[in-house]
């Protein structure tokens, strides 16, 4: 683990091996400490299902791979049989997936074009003043009219969710170009206003572009969850579902389904981002 | 050695740039006010004055990045009318592309906006071996040092092969030791290259290494003060009367030393 330029990570004791020790021995310590009181908490209070203990938790969670559930596969139309946790994790990535990966495509293309074109920029910036602060899961009555809450009505929420996070990351990356930069690629024979947004602007907005989609990573799975709980399928259905049941322990055991999805793609992803930005 | 052998009125013969009574404005500051002088082909022009005198605004107008207000400027006989492959220009924070390896920062002008050498590989090789950078090819910019990173801003303005090479203040963020050594490099290149050179820089000993004619200019408004030629053989002794001589004359017309230490 080293620390020198990664600026995440607490550079108290930058590198040194007793330093990441000592910190792994504190969160594991923290994480101890919660899961005690957690139990505790759980032993002693009635009636039982207000907390679920986290034993029971952990066989709710054990008990979401040991069956197995029939889903549909949208598009396809073809059934698919998975362990109980996997499927419903996998409806959720069928309007996820789309979803983040659609509205990140148009948010960035949208900042790319806005932050390089000032004509652009003061056409759309008023409206993009208004549109902006309004909650991605405010757009829920209009995916229900227009699509349907099913897959496609939750993709269209991770969508607007999406855009605005990916839109400011490259509007702002864009916008921070060095003058000194684009000058240097002009002496250098760039000419056509597309090859120098190419050439300059995308990688040198890139940390920015990729920070943002980073970002919305994390804040497409808070909306994702908000679109299931109006009915869409998935894992956020399922801790409704459960809890109307009044099966809390597997409501739990669905939320540490979505907090380990979600520490898979963040961690994948900060490794590509890594590799793509070696050179910073 | 070949050229520094040129007598000075053999090379004025032709003028590769011509810089007719260009003036630029910001706002209130006069940073260009009736500036004329001419650059011969193959001759090494530094251009010495105090800050805010313009120097640099002048070097952007010659590399076509920076408009002028009035007057003009002919680069080969024709006016410069925006930047262009035929004038290389070396930045004085390097402006390197920091996502790009050395080889791709070389690179860069030869593929734009096709590549037309016929071998582009063996241009970046020779091109760094001539700033000495064998074995950092892969190397990103953040991983060289000062000198490193002008070399690589030298070899991408090379690249492309321009008539010009314009140089705004390019050693000025680098260590004495270093320094010493990129004018002996600098001067090998141009006198294999043959290239005309505009160099901008505060530092007078600087000017007086490198160059055929020291153009000094004034500040507010930027101004063409005087012109002097330098016809000693190099490499120059920094210690050689002559050179010490030829020092205290331009700092003379700059004015008092304290005016042209910054």
């Amino acid at each position: 683990m080293s620390t020198r330029t990664d600026t995440s990570s607490n550079t108290v004791v930058a590198g040194s091996f007793e330093g990441d020790l000592r910190r792994y021995l504190r969160g594991l310590g923290g994480l101890l400490v919660f899961l005690l009181v957690w139990w505790v908490g759980a032993m002693t209070t009635q009636p039982s299902y207000l907390v679920p203990g986290p034993i029971d938790s952990v066989r709710a969670f054990i008990d979401l791979f040991s069956t197995s559930t029939a889903i549909v596969v949208p598009v396809l139309g073809s059934s698919l049989v998975l362990p109980t946790g996997f499927a419903h994790l996998a409806q959720t990535l069928f309007h996820y997936v789309p979803g983040l990966l659609l509205g990140a495509s148009c948010g960035i293309s949208l900042g790319l074009a806005m932050g390089w074109n000032g004509a652009l920029d003061d056409w759309l910036r008023p409206l993009v003043r208004v549109l902006r602060p309004i909650p991605p899961l405010a757009w829920v009555v209009f995916a229900i009219v227009w699509f349907g809450i099913h897959h496609t009505g939750a993709a269209f929420i991770v969508f607007v969710g999406a855009f605005w996070i990916n839109f400011y990351g490259a509007y702002g990356g864009v916008e921070g170009v060095s003058t000194e930069l684009t000058d240097a690629a002009s002496t250098l024979g760039v000419e056509r206003d597309l090859s120098m947004l190419k050439l300059v602007a995308l990688p040198s907005a890139a940390p920015q572009v990729l920070t943002g989609f980073r970002t919305s990573i994390g804040r497409c799975w808070m909306i994702v969850v908000g679109a299931e709980l109006f009915g869409a399928p998935g894992v956020g259905y399922e801790i409704i579902n459960a809890s109307n049941n009044l099966a809390m322990a597997t409501s739990v055991a669905y939320m540490f389904l979505i907090s380990l999805a979600f520490l898979c793609m963040d961690v994948g992803f900060r490794l590509l981002e890594r590799r793509v930005l070696a050179w910073r | 050695m070949a050229l520094s052998s040129d007598s000075p009125t053999d090379r004025e013969s032709s003028e590769k740039i011509t810089i007719q009574n260009v003036s630029r404005s910001y706002e209130s500051t006069h940073a260009l006010a009736d500036v004329s002088f001419s650059v011969a082909e193959g001759e090494f022009c530094c251009v010495v004055g105090p800050s805010g005198c313009g120097k640099t605004t002048l070097l952007r107008a010659i590399a076509g990045l920076d408009d002028p207000d009035g007057g003009s400027i002919l680069v080969g006989g024709d006016p410069v009318t925006g930047p262009g492959l035929d004038r290389g220009m070396v930045f004085q924070e390097y402006a390197l592309f920091p996502w790009r390896t050395v080889r791709g920062n070389i690179r860069f002008g030869l593929d734009r906006p096709a590549c037309d050498c016929p071998d582009c590989e063996a241009r970046v090789r020779e091109l760094i071996d001539l700033v000495g950078l064998d074995g950092f090819e892969d190397a990103y910019p953040k991983e060289l040092s000062g000198g490193m990173k002008q070399r690589v801003g030298i070899a991408r303005a090379l690249a492309p092969d321009p008539d010009i090479l314009l140089m705004d203040e390019p050693f000025g963020s680098v260590d004495a030791r270093t320094r010493d050594r990129l004018h002996a490099e600098l001067l090998d290149i141009w006198t294999q290259t043959g290239q005309t050179v505009v160099f901008v820089t505060h530092d007078i000993d600087e000017a007086v290494t490198l160059a055929d004619r020291v153009i000094v200019m004034d500040a507010d408004p930027g101004t063409v003060q005087s012109t002097f030629s330098i016809d000693l053989e190099r490499p120059r002794e920094r210690t050689s009367r002559d050179f010490v001589d030829h020092v205290a004359r331009i700092r003379d017309e700059l004015g008092s030393p304290a005016d042209t230490s910054h």
